[in-house]
């Protein structure tokens, strides 16, 4: 644990660039933040159930892939913490996230209806983007969620672009841009950080250090022991942050959030994660990860690290272990009946949203489609 | 009323529009202080300040891709990028997120945005300041690509793209920034994008062009007069979306038509209006279209005037078409 209660910057609690990861929760469950817990128990209760419903929608993605319903996807397991902490950490609706393809479980916990995730993993009239992108893509304008791309990294200068008008504006939003570990050696990266923070624009930028890009390990990628101290290259704060642990996360990213809100600047937080799965279902992580190591962060799973905390404090139980399986398994096959109900794509859609308004060559080459078609 | 440089132009027109609407915001390397290289942004900064006026690292990548989001987030940024050839360090950002913003969005976020570049050769630049680039934007679905050729289009069209809900790529002939002065008229008048302007009636052949090449059209459509031969001239000005009804318009009255521009030929934009042309009036051709393009090598230095297009070469081709 490493976290003081230094008064700078006003809201400055926790210290960059620690040698150790960051961490509020150790392996058996027990807070050793030394600051008092503040948070409150239907909150706490909540960040659990939230990596639970991330952990069934992921292997939900996974069964409909084996049926073949689904193309493709990007198993989130191992991010939930990180990815849920996140979540609970900027003020949704407000605050932009521009996520990367394997945030479906910050978008879930954002408050994205599963129903519209399934649509687009699904590709059917259920998914806001009509269909345009392959799977493990989010996309929300009411929540502010910037539509994934798949090319690594290239949504972060356009993050640093939007805190830039957040500034300018002073709408008092912040935008939180995540990324893998794989991101940070794109141009793109530095470029986008670099710029924020001479702008010194609300932004925080957040590493999702899973060690592996497909497979490449993080030594191929870095000679730094970190990706936070990264953040020294731009005169700005990196955290190094123990990523499975869902309070650590959220108590550093709000930290980062509301220091950047406040005007204070941009930030670097480094999530140390692991994967469980492979890169994504195209993948064989067999042939570059020893079982050894899987299992030993297998042992590390955030979730049970957080549930033997609740436990400790008597806010978990079996029973209420199953009501919530049962549950979130039922609003998960209610939303994957309902994406598949809203029906298919039609082909038509292909040349909507090229543009504004349509131009000429795109309605000629539509009436082709259309007659060939008919 | 004023007599104005299309450099001149386009200062006055950023200005205009940054008062007019204050959502729109200038950035760029050196276009602060300095007021641009080629002093395209002059005084925009004493006027606007520099949250509106932001000289940008020197990052392509930033400078395009901060403009993406600063326009999904509801401003509407102007992008200077120093010169076309300096385009591809920012081009994934143009191709990747500006043109599929849109689209990939489902139409929930968009990218209005314009990207201003000096392009073209003509000016001893080698190949890394001579470049027309127009041809790998044309061929990115999403975006829209526009080069003027005259100060008055300056003004019009910049108005238009800044005011479109699309991002818009606007080429500006470095070689034409100073090369004439027009009277520019002050009040607020758009050229449409997506408009050719005819430069000069004609019945036996239409010659079609834009941008750098400009000039040396208008010259060989002179020279052809003076010989005797009527020439019609399209200045295409919009290459996405492409006047398909003034090019064929015109083809279909002359039955001759010789296509110019200083971008290399292969996969050029002048090919895509050629067969469109074959295309569609097949029948009522006299002779086949023709094109006068850059030759497919990088742009050259010592031959700098030899690469672009020339009047003789413009006539040669007018002749072949004539006699065909
Ligand atoms: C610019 C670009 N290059 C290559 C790829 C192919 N690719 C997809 S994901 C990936 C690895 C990314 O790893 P990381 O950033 O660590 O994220 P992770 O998948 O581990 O969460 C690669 C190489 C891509 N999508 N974009
Ligand atoms: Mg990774």
């Amino acid at each position: 644990m490493v976290h003081e209660t230094l008064p700078v910057m006003g809201t400055e609690w926790f210290r960059p660039f620690t040698e150790q990861s960051i961490a509020l929760l150790n392996e058996e469950g027990e807070w050793i933040g030394d600051f008092p817990l503040d948070l409150e128990e239907a909150l706490l209760r909540q960040l659990y159930r939230d990596m639970l419903a991330v952990r069934l929608m992921d292997e939900r993605f996974t069964v409909l892939l084996r049926t073949g319903k689904i193309s493709f996807t990007a198993p989130i397991a191992g991010h939930e913490a990180a990815q849920v902490g996140v979540a609970h950490a900027l003020r949704r609706g407000h605050d932009w996230l521009f996520p990367y393809y394997r945030d479906y479980g910050l978008a879930l916990a954002l408050g994205v209806p599963p129903v519209e995730i399934f649509g687009q993993m699904l590709a059917t009239k259920a998914d806001l983007a009509k269909g345009r992108q392959m799977p493990c893509h989010p996309n929300s304008r009411v929540l502010n969620i910037f539509a994934a791309a798949s090319t690594v990294a290239s949504h972060i200068p356009p993050a640093t672009g939007a805190a830039l008008s957040m500034k300018l504006r002073r709408t008092g939003q912040v935008a939180v841009c995540t990324f893998g570990d794989g991101a940070t050696s794109e141009g793109d990266w530095y470029a986008a950080i670099n710029f924020a923070a001479v702008q010194q624009v609300p932004a925080v930028f957040v590493c999702e250090n899973n060690h592996y890009a497909i497979s490449v390990p993080l030594s191929c990628q870095t000679a730094t022991r970190t990706i936070a101290e990264k953040a020294h290259a731009f005169a700005i704060p990196g955290y190094h942050v123990d990523g499975m642990d869902v309070l650590a996360t959220l108590y550093v990213v709000r930290e980062a959030i509301e220091r950047a809100r406040a005007g204070h600047g941009p930030s670097l937080v480094e999530l140390v994660v692991y994967r469980y799965g492979p890169h994504s279902s195209a993948d064989d992580d067999t042939r570059y990860r020893p079982r050894e190591e899987v299992e030993l962060w297998r042992r590390r799973d955030p979730l049970a690290r957080y549930q033997r905390f609740l436990a400790r404090r008597g806010l978990w139980s079996e029973e209420w272990e199953q009501q919530l399986r049962d549950e979130i398994a039922q609003e998960l096959a209610q939303a994957i009946e309902a994406a598949e109900h809203a029906g298919e794509v039609p082909a038509e859609w292909m040349f909507d949203d090229v543009y504004a308004e349509p131009l000429w060559h795109l309605e000629r080459q539509r009436a082709l489609l259309r007659a060939e078609l008919q | 009323m004023a007599t104005l440089t299309m450099v001149q132009a386009i200062a006055r027109t950023l200005a205009e529009e940054m008062e007019r609407d204050e959502r729109v915001v200038v950035l760029g390397e050196d276009v602060g202080r300095r007021g641009g290289v080629f002093l395209a942004t002059e005084g925009l900064l004493d006027r606007f300040g520099p949250e509106r006026v932001i000289d940008t690292p020197l990052s392509e990548a930033a400078i395009i891709g901060a403009a993406v989001g600063m326009a999904a987030h509801g401003l509407r940024p102007v992008a200077e990028i120093q010169f076309a050839d300096y385009i591809f360090p920012g081009f994934d950002q143009l191709a990747t997120q500006a043109a599929k913003l849109r689209y990939r969005s489902g139409g929930q976020f968009t990218a209005p945005m314009v990207v201003r570049m000096p392009s073209g050769g003509g000016v001893r630049g080698g190949h890394h300041h001579s470049q027309s680039p127009e041809a790998h934007f044309a061929h990115t679905a999403g975006l829209k690509v526009v080069v003027v050729s005259t100060p008055y289009d300056a003004k019009g069209l910049l108005k238009a793209a800044i005011r479109d809900d699309d991002p818009v790529l606007f080429l500006e002939p470095k070689r034409l920034y100073r090369a004439t002065r027009e009277e520019v008229p002050d009040d607020d008048y758009l050229v449409p994008i997506g408009k050719a302007a005819v430069r000069r009636q004609g019945t036996d052949l239409t010659l079609i062009g834009y941008g750098t090449s400009m000039p040396e059209v208008l010259k060989a459509g002179d020279e052809l007069a003076k010989a005797g031969v009527s020439a019609e001239i399209l200045d295409l000005r919009s290459l996405v979306p492409w006047d398909i009804e003034a090019v064929t318009r015109s083809v279909a009255k002359t039955g001759r038509v010789v296509l110019v521009a200083d971008a290399p030929r292969l996969s050029s934009v002048l090919g895509e209006i050629a067969a469109t042309i074959a295309e569609e009036l097949f029948d009522q051709m006299l002779a086949p279209p023709v094109r006068v393009a850059g030759f497919d090598t990088p742009y050259p230095y010592a031959q700098d005037k030899l690469y672009l297009p020339t009047v003789t070469r413009i006539l040669n081709a007018a002749k072949h078409v004539l006699e065909y």
